[in-house]
């Protein structure tokens, strides 16, 4: 799916990120965490092309693609979803209106013709009643007043709607109380299958109580410095990150 | 001056033949004043970004003779697909074939300004002329001194106009230089409620200019929906100036369009003369090309526990130039005002110009009021987000540059006039 070598980037000649090794396979989910600082929103933003971070060094291969060349729509296009940590609100953009501009302009990149008014409410309507969302928030401005976990709930929506091939997921679970957080990865758990992946960014292991991961990556100073399996969260829900911090001092 | 020289010439010949009457006097009077201030220069604080020298230079007929027929009119852009009480003036007089009378209730007095003071003169006499002061405003002197016709609109106590009443004017400069004076003069009684939309159009390549007077009276009570929209394309000149006067317990919605025309001056002033009035501002301009657009507004909070709300929204193109000037002017006695204003500017060039400036007034000391402005370029943040979905570059421009013009047209309770003006609008960003 995606293959991730050496991966190096700067902000403001600020180095973030120091050379990150990563593969994921279709239908796996990887989840990334690590103290505050480590690199993990910068990770997920220079993914999804935002322009503010120099890339240094290294590459990005996403479905035979250089996706480090691709700008941020087409990445989109190619199959790349990234739920924000904090969704932007739109006033005067409709929810409907948004939705079926991104979805024909996908169509329009692949080469297929855009989706008909009746077609697209049905299915529309169809992924509402899936993903259980309420009415409400399809008809008003995009996240124009919505409560945090109204916000994270309509990027599953999104991601429903879009249906991409890897979702990275930023901090999904701040700001989120125990029920929103509930409902998010009950959406979340609904769209994974054989062959969509994720990464899910998050730096408590809550969340990964919800969407259990296949492999856990420990990102620290801006390289992955240890990987495991689901256990590895569990464990540093226990003893924190201090440990890592510690061993990685020790090895240099 | 070629230009003040014709219309001394144009007032003598006016003067041969008019009666020895009180308007005629009072024409006189505004012909003097004019001939002390002239046309507003540069020189002056409240013109200094407002340029009239160009029609100064120039000869312009004053006729409004036009081989326009009714079908090409029609062509023009008459918003043809509002149902409406219509009148329509090409080049200042009224244009019965494409003039249109749906309401029932024959108390209502709609014509001519022309017919108004022969057939109605005692409301006319009552209400033209009592609420603008040309004393110190040369183009409002001219405009009464040598007005063309215009409408005349009288909504008795208690009545609703069941339809919008839309009043179009329209320049015919396919043929020569056109100067005209609209003037409207718009009286809502007590009780009563009417929706207006004054809509500017035109057509030909020749210069003209236009010179707009609105005249508003509101009594107690009474509610006023005004719409203005101003596509007159080519190379117009026009001043527009508004003033509304408001009794007790009113409420006004005024919005106000501004997408054609090569140089445009509004002057919109509210003066709320009595308790519990409500005025709602909004504007909107999308200068390109070359196009001048000034907004200058005015707000008098005289009575106290008024309300008013000014919103102005621009976005401006290639070498356009726009102007904001706002002033709410809260008096000794307004206590309890709530004011606000705002105007929010977005400029998609570097050769964009936009010259704000809000202000207020205040001689009150328990009154809320607010302010500001501001300047800028769309922003990032929403930019990424909808290119982070798919969406390409240029269509989420489009998107966000709608939302924030559709702010304004939602605001017309019209609904097939804002369907029209939102794809004006899409045609203009």
């Amino acid at each position: 799916m995606i293959s991730i070598t050496n991966l190096q980037a700067s902000i403001e000649g600020k180095s973030i990120l120091n050379g990150i090794n990563l593969d994921i396979k279709p239908g796996e989910v990887h989840a990334i965490m690590g103290p505050n600082g480590a690199g993990k929103s910068t990770l997920s933003s220079v993914l999804a092309g935002r322009s503010d971070y120099e890339i240094t060094g290294g590459k990005v291969e996403f479905l035979g693609k250089d996706l480090l060349e691709l700008s941020p729509e087409d990445r989109a296009r190619e199959g790349l979803f990234l739920a924000f940590q904090y969704p932007v609100e739109i006033p005067g953009v409709s929810s409907t209106n948004f939705l079926k501009t991104a979805i024909n302009e996908k169509r329009k990149y692949h080469g297929l013709e855009p989706m008909e008014a009746t077609d697209f409410l049905k299915f529309m309507r169809s992924k509402m009643e899936e993903m259980e969302m309420d009415k409400s928030l399809t008809s008003r401005s995009l996240n124009e007043g919505f409560s945090g976990g109204e916000k994270k709930r309509n990027e599953v929506f999104q991601m429903a709607m879009l249906e991409p091939k890897l979702c990275i997921m930023d901090e999904t679970d701040s700001g989120l109380d125990i029920d929103a957080l509930r409902l998010v990865s009950a959406g979340v758990n609904k769209l994974r299958n054989k062959e969509r992946s994720f990464l899910v960014i998050t730096h408590y292991q809550r969340l990964l109580d919800y969407i259990v991961p296949d492999y856990v990556h420990v990102l620290y100073k801006g390289r992955i410095v240890k990987s495991g399996d689901a256990s590895l969260a569990k464990e540093l829900e226990v003893k924190g990150y201090d440990w890592i911090k510690q061993e990685v001092e020790a090895a240099v | 001056m070629i230009f003040t020289e014709q219309i001394k010439a144009d007032f003598n010949l006016y003067m041969a033949q008019a009666a020895d009457d009180d308007f005629t006097r009072l024409r006189q009077h505004a012909y003097s004043v004019f001939e002390q201030l002239g046309i507003p220069s540069i020189q002056l604080e409240e013109w200094k970004y407002s340029n009239l020298r160009p029609i100064q230079q120039g000869q312009f007929t004053t006729s409004c003779v036009s081989k326009l027929d009714a079908d090409s009119l029609i062509n023009a852009g008459i918003l043809n697909k509002i149902v409406a009480n219509k009148l329509v003036f090409v080049n200042g007089c009224l244009f019965p074939e494409l003039s249109i009378w749906l309401e029932t209730d024959e108390r209502i007095k709609v014509c001519s300004l022309a017919t108004a003071r022969k057939e109605h003169t005692a409301l006319f006499d009552t209400h033209f002329g009592k609420y603008i002061d040309f004393s110190n405003d040369g183009l409002l002197a001219l405009n009464t001194a040598l007005m063309s016709d215009g409408a005349f609109v009288y909504v008795p106590e208690g009545i609703s106009l069941q339809y919008p009443l839309m009043i179009t004017n329209i320049t015919d400069a396919t043929e020569h230089n056109l100067f005209q004076q609209p003037r409207n003069l718009i009286v809502v009684e007590k009780n009563a409620s009417a929706s207006i939309i004054e809509n500017y159009l035109a057509v030909g390549s020749y210069p003209s200019f236009t010179n707009v007077v609105n005249e508003i009276f509101v009594a107690e009570n009474a509610s006023l929906e005004h719409y203005k929209v101003q596509r007159a394309a080519g190379e117009t000149y026009q001043t527009n100036f508004t003033q509304i006067h408001q009794l007790a317990n009113t409420k006004i919605n005024q919005v106000t369009l501004t997408l054609d025309g090569n140089w445009v001056r509004n002057n919109l002033h509210f003066f709320m003369n009595g308790q519990h009035c409500n005025s709602l501002l909004y504007g909107l301009y999308i200068p390109d090309g070359n196009q001048f657009v000034d907004n200058h507004s005015r707000v008098d909070h005289a009575m106290p526990n008024c309300y008013s709300d000014e919103k102005y929204k621009g976005v401006l193109k290639d070498h356009a130039t726009a102007v904001f000037n706002g002033k709410i002017v809260v008096h000794e006695d307004a206590q309890k005002t709530n004011a606000y204003q705002r105007n929010q500017n977005i400029l998609l060039s570097n050769t964009a110009t936009i010259n704000t400036k809000p202000q207020l007034e205040i001689f009150a000391d328990d009154v809320k009021c607010t302010h500001g402005a501001t300047i800028g370029q769309l922003d990032e943040e929403p930019m990424f987000y909808l290119r982070s979905r798919g969406i390409s570059e240029q269509e989420a421009r489009r998107l966000l540059l709608n939302a924030f013009a559709d702010d304004i047209a939602e605001k017309i309770k019209i609904p097939e006039l804002v369907s029209i003006l939102e794809s004006e609008i899409e045609r203009k960003l």
